[in-house]
């Protein structure tokens, strides 16, 4: 079911070129986002997808070019307005070791309440909604620093959803996660998206990314070489290219995705 | 399911931690006044405090040179202590949660190496002998100098990263510091041992009006501080992270480091040198409170305070010739401390 609604992009970057310490890392990219999306953002190392991320969240400022958020330019929201719709999950970085789990949640709520307000039940509710979606309920009174890393990721990952966005944008977020969380980060991207949040994703894993997604986009050298299915995607030529690898798909008997394997090619 | 949770098992530990601080420094505060060379007569004490804040008791059986003592050398003094004590360790919670290190304290925004200078160049010029003030005042408008100057060079090029502001806290520092060796040296002996007495912390002989000089700033400072509590909580995350969640984060950062300042550059030029409590009081009582700032700015404030109206009843009462330094004194509890909590924190990984 197609409406018009969907075809408009809720985040939008066009022409975005932007620079860090100095450097230039995103050459003129341009890149639609659009509600209900499950996107993932992949591509070789130091390539600028963490850039990326961070211009679309409107943390960088921009060498040239813009982003848009629900056809308006990032710069005509005001922070508090952009942080209630736009979360952004990074790879944790150590937070303070002796905050439980719920209060670090908590603080996802900063967007609703601001310096002031105290935590009420609506918020206390997004907060083990949070929780329970990423599996984490019986952690929430643990500290930080008892957590193994992959524990604390998904505590980030609760943060942002505790944040209610109705954009969601992810650097990494399996980096430090076994596979089991892995398996169950992926569903928990699925359940968001299917209560209607656009989330943008950066995978390493290109196979996981595949299963999961339902566009790709890759980036290399800091443009956008290829956008579009993950399937088409990874049968592509950028995409090899940009990897420096030979991509093989094999379709299983009884798998809903496709495997796919991956050879060094000699350049 | 409840999914309003009764409230965690640690925040009622955390309030009745508040509850037994607060209980605790009155008390200590009434020890602080009795004890000291000529010691009072508690019963005495707390009717003189009555009779003054005109609540009914029994008369005060202190006795004019009693009185005296109590009025015009004990209770300033102990009341700066507190001021002093509560202030830095509030100081301490806020840098490290902005810095993101439990190691941060006053000496990263060039405060005390800034007030020492004004200190030394005041008592250097002979302003410290020929007017009361002047040393108090010439070490918080050098403290406060430091500060702007840590501000204006770390901003040079932008808004600067945290690593550019620690760095260039270090360098005004150094520079100020070798602008009070320079200075002192070339010092006549007899005002040396003022400069001395400062740089070594102490509060002997402080009046009514060092408490009115320092409280203002101290308490504003610490409730501002308070009222930032939230805006720490998400520096304390780091910088992506405050941002992606909507707070302006050089402006948070620089309001902090602004109330911070006043309230060290009050403390350290009405006390000296005080080191160690800033690291210690938050240190002990994050894993108690938590690190959220509406419980470890006021948990960080009393433990302070107590900390050094206990080592400032050591100063006076530890040996019965001389009285020893204040900050003599908390270094050395607080480096003992200090590297055990380091150790235990390495074997943890």
């Amino acid at each position: 079911m197609s409406t018009p609604a969907t075809a408009t992009p809720v985040l939008e970057a066009r022409a975005l070129s932007a620079a860090r310490g100095g450097r230039p890392v995103l050459h003129g990219v341009s890149f639609s986002l659009h509600a209900r999306a499950a996107c993932a953002l992949v591509g070789p190392n130091a390539t600028g997808k963490s850039t990326l991320v961070r211009a679309l969240a409107g943390l960088l400022p921009l060498t040239s070019g813009g982003v848009w958020l629900h056809g308006r330019p990032l710069s005509a929201w005001t922070r508090s307005a952009l942080a209630r719709i736009v979360a952004l999950v990074a790879t944790d970085e150590q937070g303070p070791a002796t905050l439980t789990v719920h209060d670090r949640v908590a603080l996802g709520r900063y967007p609703h309440r601001g310096p002031f307000r105290p935590l009420t039940g609506e918020d206390e509710q997004a907060v083990w909604r949070g929780l329970r979606h990423t599996g984490i309920e019986h952690l929430a009174q643990r500290r930080l620093g008892t957590l193994s890393a992959g524990e604390r990721q998904l505590a980030t990952l609760a943060r942002g959803l505790a944040q209610e966005p109705q954009i969601l944008l992810l650097d990494e977020p399996s980096a430090h996660l076994d596979v089991g969380h892995q398996l169950q980060l992926f569903r928990v991207l699925h359940e968001v998206r299917a209560r209607g949040v656009a989330v943008l994703a950066v995978v390493h894993d290109l196979g996981r990314a595949a299963a999961w997604a339902e566009h790709m986009a890759v980036l290399h050298e800091g443009r956008l070489v290829a956008e579009g299915p993950p399937d088409a995607v990874l049968a592509g030529e950028a995409c090899s290219r940009a990897f420096g690898v030979a991509v093989r798909r094999h379709a299983v008997a009884g798998l809903a995705h496709p495997l796919y394997s991956f050879e060094e090619v000699s350049s | 399911m409840s999914e309003t949770a009764a409230s965690p098992p640690r925040s009622r530990r955390g309030r009745w931690a508040l509850v037994l601080l607060l209980a605790a420094l009155p008390f200590t505060l009434l020890v602080a006044s009795v004890v000291g060379s000529v010691s009072l007569s508690p019963r005495a004490v707390i009717n003189s405090l009555l009779a003054a804040a005109g609540l009914p008791g029994s008369p005060s059986t202190l006795g004019p040179q009693g009185e005296a003592i109590l009025w015009s050398v004990r209770l300033p003094r102990v009341l700066l202590a507190a001021l002093v004590g509560g202030g830095l360790a509030v100081v301490g919670a806020a840098l490290q949660s902005v810095f993101r290190n439990p190691m941060a304290d006053t000496g990263l925004l060039g405060v005390g190496a800034g007030a020492a200078l004004g200190a030394v160049l005041a008592v250097r010029l002979g302003l410290a002998t020929e007017v009361f003030f002047a040393l108090p005042l010439a070490a918080f408008a050098g403290a406060l100098t430091a500060v702007a100057a840590v501000y204006v060079l770390a901003h040079a090029s932008g808004p600067p990263s945290l690593h550019g502001l620690l760095l260039t806290g270090l360098a005004v520092s150094a520079l100020a510091g070798a602008g009070t060796s320079v200075l002192l040296v070339a010092t006549e002996e007899f005002r040396v041992k003022t400069v001395l007495f400062w740089l070594a912390g102490g509060l002997e002989g402080r009046s009514w009006t060092h408490v009115q000089l320092a409280a203002g700033f101290i308490l504003t400072g610490t409730a501002l501080l308070f009222a930032l509590s939230r805006p720490l909580d998400l520096l304390s995350l780091g910088e992506d992270e405050a941002a992606s969640l909507g707070l302006p984060v050089h402006a948070a950062r620089m309001a902090i480091l602004c109330a911070a300042s006043l309230i060290a550059g009050a403390a350290t030029s009405v006390a000296g040198a005080v080191p160690f409590v800033g690291l210690i009081a938050p240190h002990a009582l994050r894993p108690v409170v938590g690190p959220l700032g509406r419980h470890l700015i006021p948990a960080s404030f009393l433990g302070g305070a107590l900390l050094v109206v206990v080592a400032d009843i050591g100063a006076r009462t530890l040996s019965s010739r001389i009285e020893l330094p204040l900050g003599s004194l908390t270094a050395l509890v607080g480096a003992p401390y200090f590297l055990l909590a380091l150790r235990a924190n390495e074997g943890r990984g």
